[in-house]
């Protein structure tokens, strides 16, 4: 035991000192640093993210309920420690200068908003302010548009219900607004205590009361285990953030993804490097085991001296990588704290414990076939030098890789299908470059021929070393793919989120803008300077029966505040528009659209395909609208996939421009005002009174602010991963120079010119990274693919520009690492050489 | 100390199976030296591997101090080569990543002996060496390499020596020095000494020799000085 022990720290201790063990530690150390820099990173990345987008919602759970809620309920969240709240939603006509319009009433409670910032003005459509208290007794506050519909102003009376309340602010902001364009009804807030007194929640009433829990995730995930049990289904709704379903929600939801797509790519990156050095490792000992062998060491003895001496390369490993991954994280932080919140504050133990994790799996399992391979070694080898390890079984070696990534990557992202997807390309990978390896070895034989160049050396070299040059070959190819992967995902995910966004994106929308209103504020808004978008005609309709079958089912998206929320909105009414044109980021995904119908045929309507898998509506179904005492039926002629988080008017329901001729519509419209132009708003409108304005600034800036922020941590990720990548890249070709160094010394003895010795290993290395760089493409694609449309619910799109960027980038970077490798071994005189060799 | 019996080896390959050993026998007595001779390619290195039990006969028997070794297993054969085995090589087989004293220490700790350290300095300064002790194996020329190969096979006191052309790499200097060595420890410790060489000098040290030619063994010479060699059977197919 103990003379193991030594001489196995002995070993590491002098192999260590004379760098031996450069490159299996390196490997090591880069698996940890990586893992822990990249996921303790995004771990912090994604708290601060999350916090942000606890805003949205005002705090980070809420509970909608459509009674009060047992008192006990609140009570036992306080007692856990959890800071709440409650607010009351409902939906209330308002009187006020002898008018009236409905409303969205909220009705608030101390400390409401939990998360997040209220913003209000002195004057309509002002520029807002952070508020921090509520509506006194008797007060209540409304969005500008209250003001505009009914003509109000500051210190006016308003009418709810059967109380009475002074305006005294304009609403700008709340946090949980949503983000439908046309965010429901103009908003009023009012104490609440005060809701008691307007006597509009008694039966039939539309209400719901939303609580507002803020807290520790696992003192929030233990206050919902106790909960859950109690709550009713039809009655209750417990959201996160994470089931924020909005712009902010999703794009916050894929970069989660994506960092833990990072995350996973490092671990195979560090996974390769460790299976090359460890390969490596193996060989560089077959003489030691056979020498100890023959001196009489067990095999025993021998596994010992080796299980030790790589237990104390992984412990090394492991405390180097972890302060290199402290670091570089530190760096990466310090680097953008000014412009991406991350709570430092925060320690997180969980990267640490994966990454410390990861280490030592790696360590373990790649080491695993190759140490099996060392401890075959026969004794004899101390008289035939050209015998090597006793076992070989690619089938154990490719299996236990294999098998080790995939639990790993399982284990760390507790996806299945994430982890299947990489893993099952990376097979493809692994066999189509294994066939090709061998077709190009056979068809190198042939171009090889001839008189020996720097060429044919390539070759010769190639063909002779086919199975070592085929695992090389599939880790510069992993390495390359992994690489673009990463890339590629990041610039379609951010140039969909910037898409969303585009500049000059219309911050404010009208709509009520009649027929005869429309060429007058055209002209108005063109003389202003302001450019107005498309005119959408509009009329508001009952949606009553599908194939005569009556419905009272929900169809509108923009009519029902609460249904972003995903609430009711039952017997709502619609807005039917009608076109021929289909709108932008709208896509048909069954049928034809309206523009094929021909004289004759029934009239159309084009649906929207969640609401018609939510209603069942298929394709040829007859759908019956009132529209005022007018019946209108329509075929379902096509269904279409919506992009609803694009900031424009979306519709559940395009009608055949011909049916609705007979109907006199209003229109929605948008346009884009500068923000510094913004005071200019009331000024535009003021010939337009009856003309309702939504002001959509706010939202866009919010939308936008989080998609600049998850983007610039994306491309620090992408960054992070490039530099683990490129230092794997050249532990590889590190490894692999080893290997040529005896040629290189052979072919120096004989005299060979230093620039013939060149330019064949470079010619060897363009090769192989040209062909790994191809089947990387090829695989990135196939990832890809799989990835966006299976995980990230992306469109999915063919990259053609990488088929030729990466054989290239392949060869130059590949070519590259193999001419400076090959440099340094050149530098050495051919004694030297000799000697290294020994 | 040795005793073979009608030991074979076959090996196979692509185009079938071939015997690289023909049936031979012969005994060596304690305290003998025996040469190996042969032309390349005539078994020589192959009838070493199987005397000191580092490879498995085909057919037929050999003991090693009366120890059956063609009927162990390579854990049995491995304990039998640290207890009464040493080895000297033609590429000296020195681990690289040992200094000289370490590559000396190592069968003594492999073999679990008291004082590995102190055992060793001693013989490194028996061969001269005690001043290289803290050097790898690279920082020495290739006669010191082999006094140091030499010092490691004598650490743990072996019954019998094996010697794979132990001056086949060195120039001839080195190689009177690594004779005289090798043969003065042999003679001070009592052990038994079988090498392999195609070194007519070096051979005509030892009291006899085994001339191998084709996988047979075709004759065996004595030395005048060494006519105590007991030769009990030769054999040749």
């Amino acid at each position: 035991m103990n003379s193991a022990f030594n001489l196995a720290w002995r070993l590491f201790k002098h192999e260590a000192k004379r760098g031996e063990l450069t490159i299996i530690l390196f490997a090591i150390v880069l698996s940890v640093a990586s893992v822990l820099s990249l996921s303790l990173f995004s771990e912090r990345l994604q708290s601060a993210l999350t916090a942000r987008t606890a805003d949205f919602i005002a705090a980070d759970r809420l509970l909608d309920s459509e009674d009060p809620v047992d008192p006990q309920w609140i009570s036992k969240a306080k007692e856990m420690g959890l800071a709440t709240t409650q607010q009351v939603y409902a939906r209330s006509m308002v009187f006020g200068n002898e008018q009236m319009t409905l409303t969205s009433l909220r009705a608030a409670a101390d400390g409401y908003p939990l998360k997040g910032e209220m913003k209000t003005s002195t004057e309509p459509f002002g520029l807002g302010e952070v508020t921090e208290f509520l509506p006194a007794t008797g007060e209540a506050w409304a969005e500008s548009r209250l003001f505009q519909n009914l003509g109000l102003k500051l210190g006016d009376k308003i009418e709810i219900g059967d109380s009475d309340f002074t305006l005294t602010r304009v609403i700008t902001e709340v946090p949980d607004s949503g983000f439908s364009v046309f965010g429901g009804n103009p908003k009023v807030l009012i104490g609440y205590d005060e809701l008691a007194g307007t006597n509009i929640t008694g039966p039939g009433s539309r209400i719901t009361y939303t609580y507002f829990f803020v807290g520790d995730s696992s003192t929030l995930d233990d206050y919902y285990d106790w909960l859950e049990p109690q709550l009713d289904r039809e009655l209750h709704y417990w959201m996160s953030v994470e089931d924020d379903d909005s712009p902010i929600g999703r794009s916050v939801a894929r970069a989660e993804q994506y960092f833990l797509l990072a995350s996973l790519l490092a671990i195979v990156l560090a996974a390769v490097s460790i299976a090359v050095a460890a390969q490596r490792y193996s060989q560089r000992h077959y003489d030691p085991v056979a020498i100890m062998k023959t001196l009489g060491a067990s095999k025993n003895t021998v596994q010992r001296v080796y299980l030790y001496q790589i237990s104390f390369i992984t412990i090394l490993g492991i405390v180097i990588g972890t302060i290199a991954g402290l670091g570089i994280q530190q760096l990466v932080v310090a680097a953008i704290a000014d412009r991406v919140e991350v709570s430092l504050d925060v320690w997180h133990w969980r990267p640490l414990i994966i990454a410390v994790f990861t280490g030592i799996v790696c360590a373990v399992l790649f080491s695993l076939y190759p140490l099996l391979k060392l401890f075959s070694v026969p004794p004899l080898r101390v008289l035939r030098r050209d015998l090597g390890a006793g076992m070989s079984s690619r089938v154990l070696q490719f299996g236990a890789t294999g098998s080790a990534i995939l639990l790993l990557m399982w284990a760390y992202s507790q996806n299945l299908k994430i982890s299947l997807i990489l893993f099952v390309s990376g097979i493809v990978l692994v066999c189509a470059l294994l066939a090709i390896t061998y077709g190009l070895i056979a068809v190198g034989r042939k171009l090889g021929q001839g008189k020996m160049g720097a060429w044919q050396l390539a070759w010769a070299r190639i063909k002779r070393r086919a199975m070592d040059n085929s695992v090389q070959l599939i880790s510069f190819s992993i390495t390359i793919m992994l690489l673009l992967v990463v890339l590629v995902m990041r610039n379609d995910m951010v140039s969909q989120w910037r898409d969303q966004l585009p500049q000059g994106t219309p911050n404010y929308f009208m709509s009520n803008i009649t027929e005869q209103q429309r060429p007058g504020l055209d002209a108005h808004f063109q003389q202003n300077n302001v450019q107005t978008d498309v005119f959408y005609p509009v009329v508001r309709a009952r949606f009553v029966a599908i194939n005569d079958e009556k419905i009272r089912t929900a169809v509108t998206k923009e009519d029902d505040e609460q249904q972003d929320q995903g609430r009711n909105g039952l017997g709502r009414e619609a807005n039917l528009t009608w076109s021929s044109t289909l709108q932008n980021e709208n896509r048909i995904v069954a049928g034809k659209w309206l523009d094929s119908w021909q004289e004759g045929q029934p009239y159309g309507v084009s649906v929207e395909e969640r609401l018609a898998e939510r209603l069942d509506i298929k394709l040829g179904d007859e759908l019956t609208f009132n529209i005022g005492s007018e019946v209108v039926d329509v075929e379902v002629t096509s269904l279409r996939e919506v992009n609803w988080q694009t900031m424009q008017p979306n519709f559940f329901f395009v009608l055949q421009p011909e049916v609705m001729q007979a109907f006199s519509p209003t229109y929605i419209t948008s346009f884009h005002l500068p923000s510094e132009q913004k005071a200019k708003v009331s000024e535009l409108m003021r010939p337009f009174a009856s003309v309702t304005l939504f002001d959509v600034d706010a939202r866009i800036n919010q939308l936008r602010e989080i998609v600049d922020q998850v983007s610039l941590a994306v491309e620090f990720i992408l960054i992070l991963v490039l530099i683990a990548g490129s230092l794997v890249l050249i532990a590889q070709v590190q490894a692999s120079m080893d290997e040529r160094q005896q040629e290189l010394a052979i072919l120096r003895t004989l005299g060979a010119k230093g620039s013939l010795i060149r330019s064949s290993v470079v010619f060897e290395f363009l090769i192989i990274g040209i062909v790994a760089g191809a089947m990387a493409a090829l695989a990135n694609e196939l990832t890809l693919y799989l990835l966006q449309s299976q995980v990230f619910q992306m469109q999915g799109s063919i990259h053609y520009e990488y088929w030729l960027i990466a054989p290239l980038v392949g060869a130059a970077v590949v070519g590259l690492l193999g001419a400076a490798g090959c440099w340094r071994l050149l530098t050495l005189n051919t004694s030297q050489l000799l000697r290294k060799m020994v | 100390m040795i005793e073979t019996k009608h030991i074979t080896k076959i090996v196979n390959t692509s185009e079938g199976q071939l015997q690289i050993l023909q049936p031979i026998s012969f005994n060596v007595k304690a305290g003998e030296s025996v040469a190996i001779v042969g032309a390349s390619g005539s078994g020589k290195s192959t009838l070493l591997s199987l005397l000191a039990g580092l490879d498995q006969v085909s057919e037929g028997e050999i003991y090693l101090d009366s120890a059956g070794l063609h009927g162990m297993d390579e854990e049995q054969r491995a304990r039998l080569r640290g207890e009464k085995v040493g080895f000297i090589f033609q590429s000296f087989m020195l681990v690289q990543s040992l200094t000289a004293l370490e590559n000396i220490m190592l069968p003594a700790e492999i073999a679990g002996m008291d004082n590995p350290r102190e055992l060793g300095q001693q013989i490194l300064e028996q061969v001269g060496l005690g001043h290289r002790g803290t050097h790898y194996p690279n920082q020495l020329s290739g006669g010191e390499q082999q006094r140091v190969a030499i010092a490691r096979a004598f650490i743990t006191k072996p019954k019998i020596l094996f010697a794979d052309e132990p001056t086949g790499n060195l120039d001839a200097a080195n190689s009177d020095k690594v004779e005289k060595l090798l043969f003065d420890l042999n003679r001070e410790s009592d052990t038994t000494l079988v090498l392999v060489t195609h070194d007519p000098e070096l051979a005509s040290q030892c009291q006899r020799q085994l001339h191998m030619h084709a996988g047979e063994l075709t004759e065996v010479t004595e030395q005048p000085s060494g006519s105590d060699a007991d030769i009990q059977q030769m054999q040749a197919s």
